[in-house]
């Protein structure tokens, strides 16, 4: 079928769709110039990079400042290796944490009926509103309290409660969409309630398990306003402190500070791009559709 | 399990001598948020009664709780008296409703434009996603060279294009700081309005475009009167979840310029933090973050508006 | 097998009772059909019986157990849903096999079981499939696979057929009936439509706003139903209901009709409308019941053919009588058309009369 009648609308599409793509065309340049400047900062030496006009090719381009970073023997890249091992460690556990903590809640908020679980839910989404600068210094001294100050215990705590609140919403957006007779005929096939959770419904929710656990970890292995407070010891330090702290000593070595800030973003980018596809169909299911 | 019934009148007059019998009968349900709960309470209950109990009280830098004097309202009359309030109140109010609303723009653009397939759509999605991803200390380096005053390559390109005589101050200029933070910050939220929004366009139902396109309506018209309309609840919570994120964040700020220069750029959050931890004035600092909390509970009704959408009755009613 | 005793169920969701004191003896091997109209408890009360929901009073027994307080596991049923509720991520197999997981069987029980179940309902070609790889019908017969290999004392379905298309359905109600008769299995049936429960049921249990309206065998329901809704719920096309007024004519007990004519009736019809509690009475009637013809015939009652739908073997008329369509079944060489004057007359031993304050069935005692 079609709308034969009118040969306008036609020249207005194509008015449309070249519109389109020459929006996306700058947001692309937008999104990537960064980025590539970053790349081409980081494989110029050090005098190179602070030439005016500036070199737009290097000259000479050089890998020194990743062979620095990565090498274990040199105090830098001794530093930048525990750092990195730091932020795996403090993400990984934040993120198993958060995930055996949020599923059983997201899938009672979905499910049951007791009292008070609307107030609990609305609760749980309130805590995003709060600024994380409000728990600083009430964290601050409560760490000190209870000897977790300098840990890596005092992040993980941390981060695990502020990632808790989207991963409910979340999930139990995706429990939502499970229609309840699946439990209901695991129950009468001679499962408790319990292991209609754990046998039935948890593996289908696997997706949505999935982009809950790839936004706690980008958001602690990105995470810097909670680490530059409570962690002062230097081998004790995440990536984005460490990076920090070890820069504003040299100022000047952006090439080495460029080639850092590259590592840093590439096992995120990487774990993203590998899983996106549970995040998108995550948010579809589950937050989207109402 | 019990299944909720959709409609249950005379409820309310049901509840009041029930609800500790309701409780108990539903005692193993609290199990499940059990531990979400006690999470909750040591590291978000604790420190929110904590600073309002500090910001009536001065401290000193040691941060010995036991020397505190109480003061009432004076560490709140300081801020409200104090012209860097005022400041940094209006830098706030800029920063976040100039970055949610470009971050949503955007995101809002790409969305569409990325909504019919076409070939290599799935690497520009990839690609346009990164920002969001990337650390924002990594970001904020990545900025921080980019607008350098002496060797920053938008600088150098506006002279080598001729815009320019020397390199212009983007972070460095009382002027221009602001508006330059908020290209980063922007740089870095879009795709999360993008793929929000994205979601929410594949549930338009592909029935109303054709209807909308069988009654005669051009492509603008669908958007407008078919399409948007449609992603009206997902917009609501994009914009509020960017919002909220822009009132707390901190560290593209505070990496790149520190809130300077001469404050031009601080917002709450990086000025509580210089209080708190730079000067260790830690009553004036929890009575701003009070201040602050008041603010952002008055947001907090629309938030849970928002995104509590789906239950419909509204807890906080 | 067993048999299932429910006593006064009562299942009330803050002030609004969703079952309303029902009670049913359902005997060993008896294949009985809840029905009624959404919304009218008959889902509830499977719930009930399963223990999917909480009981608010009254008793279960499964057998001779009372099952008030016993956990769905434990009461030996087996439940079909309307949405089959197979569990995606497990193929056809692995959903069979997992009640008897459950219940620790050894493997190779488990296996000679399913492939038992699989048999029988001839569907061993798909036990690999994951259940969205299958048709409709096919993931019907996979959950009553899943039913069947527990053999349970009791098979409970909610509405397992009104997900599929029409010709499906009547292939599977077949095919249910005789899964019933091969096992002699006790099953309660959920559905909302009555030719289904007149079809496959051995008795009706007719619902409606969480009472139990009549129970009884299909062709007693069908000749004796107990009040209005019944008689208008069951049935296809549902039978006509005129209201009338009764009244005198020289001594003699009469229907009057709203256009001025009266309906003699007999010595029986006539003591049944003297119970009535007012004089407002209708006259219920099926459309086999009633003998149009096109011309005057005494004690016939005068209308006029308001639409007129021929189904091939049959040609339905539909009249006005007293403000309700009435509709009367012709063969298909009788020729009428709508407009046409028609003469309809009851047949006294087959017409229905109900008290028209409380709409239930008139008794001669």
């Amino acid at each position: 079928m079609t709308v034969a009648s009118k040969p306008a609308p036609r020249a207005t599409i194509d008015l449309w769709r070249w519109a389109g793509r020459a929006f996306l065309a700058v947001m692309m340049l937008f999104t990537l110039l960064p980025m590539v400047w970053m790349l081409l900062t980081s494989i110029k030496s050090g005098f190179a990079a602070l030439q005016f006009p500036p070199q737009w090719w290097p000259n000479e381009p050089t890998l020194a400042s990743y062979k620095k970073l990565l090498d274990p023997t040199s105090s830098v890249g001794e530093d930048f290796l525990r750092f990195f091992w730091n932020s795996l460690f403090v993400s990984t556990m934040s993120t198993i944490l958060s995930v055996i903590v949020a599923v059983p809640a997201a899938y009672a908020f979905s499910r049951f009926d007791f009292p008070g679980r609307k107030f609990l839910f609305f609760s749980v989404l309130l805590r995003n509103m709060f600024p994380a600068v409000v728990f600083l210094v009430p964290l601050f001294i409560l760490m000190r309290f209870l000897g977790l100050m300098n840990t890596h215990g005092s992040l993980i705590l941390t981060y695990l409660t502020f990632g808790l609140p989207l991963a409910i919403w979340l999930l139990k957006g995706f429990y939502d969409n499970i229609p309840y007779q699946l439990e209901q005929a695991a129950r009468i096939d001679g499962a408790s309630r319990f292991q209609a959770f754990l046998l039935i419904i948890m593996p289908l929710s696997v997706p949505g398990i999935i982009a809950t656990a790839i936004y706690s970890f980008i958001g602690a292995w990105n995470e810097y306003i909670f680490a530059y407070t409570f962690i002062n010891r230097n081998d004790r330090l995440t990536l984005p402190i460490g990076i920090q702290r070890f820069f504003s000593e040299s100022s000047s070595d952006f090439p080495g500070l460029m080639a850092a800030s590259f590592m840093m973003s590439v096992p995120v980018v990487v774990l993203f791009l590998m899983l996106q596809r549970y995040f998108v169909r995550a948010l579809t299911e589950g937050a989207v559709k109402h | 399990m019990t299944i909720r019934p959709t409609e249950v009148p005379a409820r309310a007059t049901a509840r009041p001598a029930g609800v500790f019998r309701r409780a108990w009968i539903h005692r193993a349900d609290y199990l499940y948020v059990l531990p979400a709960i006690v999470v909750m309470l040591i590291v978000i209950a604790y420190p929110v009664y904590y600073t309002i109990e500090l910001s009536f009280y001065n401290t000193p830098p040691s941060l010995q709780l036991r020397d505190k004097i109480f003061v009432g309202f004076d560490n709140y009359a300081i801020i409200l008296g104090s012209d860097v309030f005022w400041q940094v109140t209006l830098n706030t109010f800029i920063w976040t409703i100039v970055s949610t609303g470009c971050a949503y723009i955007l995101g809002l653009g790409c969305a569409l434009c990325l909504h019919r397939a076409f070939p290599g759509r799935a690497v520009m999605r990839a690609i346009l996603i990164i920002p969001w991803v990337i650390s924002a200390v990594a970001a904020a380096y990545i900025w921080k060279w980019i607008y350098h005053s002496n060797f920053g390559v938008i600088g150098a390109l506006l002279v080598e294009l001729g815009f320019a005589g020397r390199p212009p101050n983007f972070i460095d200029s009382v002027n221009s700081v602001l508006p330059s933070l908020i290209v980063v910050n922007v740089w870095r939220e879009f795709p999360f309005a993008m793929i929000m929004l994205a979601a929410g366009l594949q549930t338009v139902p592909d029935q109303l475009l054709r209807a909308a396109k069988v009654d005669g309506a051009g492509a603008w018209h669908s958007f407008w009167h078919v399409t948007f309309p449609h992603l009206r609840g997902v917009s609501i919570a994009t914009i509020l979840l960017l919002a909220v994120a822009n009132f707390n964040s901190f560290i593209v700020t505070w990496i790149m310029t520190g809130g300077g220069p001469a404050n031009a750029s601080h917002i709450w959050i990086t000025h509580i933090y210089e209080i708190a931890f730079g000067r260790q004035r830690w009553g004036i600092a929890a009575a701003y973050s009070v201040i602050l909390f008041l603010i952002v509970m008055s947001l907090g009704y629309f938030y849970v508006r928002g995104l509590g959408g789906a239950e419909k009755e509204g807890g906080a009613s | 097998m067993a048999h299932v005793v429910l006593k006064n169920l009562i299942k009330t969701y803050g002030g609004y009772n969703a079952v309303n004191d029902v009670s049913l003896t359902i005997n060993d091997g008896e294949f009985v059909a809840l029905v009624g109209p959404s919304g009218c408890g008959k889902t509830t009360t499977l719930n009930l019986v399963a223990g999917l929901t909480s009981l608010t009073s009254g008793e279960i027994l499964i057998g001779e157990r009372l099952v008030n307080d016993v956990d769905p596991k434990n009461r030996d049923i087996a439940m079909v849903f309307q949405n089959y509720a197979l569990y995606p991520q497990k193929t056809v197999y692995a959903n069979l096999a997992f009640p008897l997981q459950m219940r620790k069987l050894p493997r190779d029980e488990i296996d000679r079981k399913v492939k038992q179940a699989a048999q029988m309902l001839d569907m061993t070609h798909l036990l690999e499939r994951k259940p969205r790889e299958l048709s409709g019908g096919q993931q019907q017969r996979v959950a009553l696979g899943r039913a069947l290999v527990r053999d349970p004392a009791v098979f409970l379905m909610d509405e397992p057929l009104s997900n599929l298309d029409a010709k499906l359905r009547v292939q599977m109600r077949s095919e249910i009936k005789r899964f019933h008769q091969d096992l002699k299995a006790t099953i309660i049936y959920v559905t909302h439509d009555q030719l289904e429960a007149v079809t496959m049921a051995d008795k009706l249990a007719v619902m409606s706003g969480g009472n139990l309206q009549q129970y009884d065998s299909p062709a007693k329901v069908f000749a004796n139903p107990v009040n209005m809704f019944v008689a208008s719920f069951i049935g296809s096309p549902a039978m006509s209901l005129v209201p009338l007024t009764a009244s005198t004519v020289d001594g003699r007990a009469v229907l009057a009709g709203a256009e001025g004519w009266t309906l003699a009736l007999s010595p029986l019809n006539a003591r049944k409308v003297q119970r009535a509690t007012s004089s407002k009475v209708v006259l219920g009637a099926r459309h086999s019941t009633i003998k149009l013809t096109t011309s005057a015939v005494p004690g016939a009652i005068p209308a006029k053919a308001y639409t007129v739908e021929p189904t091939g073997d049959v040609t339905f008329v539909q009249a006005m009588l007293s403000g309700a369509i009435v509709n009367i079944s012709v063969p298909p060489d009788v020729a009428v058309e709508a407009d046409q004057p028609i003469w309809l007359a009851f047949d006294q031993d087959r017409m229905h009369l109900f008290d028209g304050a409380t709409e239930l069935a008139l008794k001669a005692d």
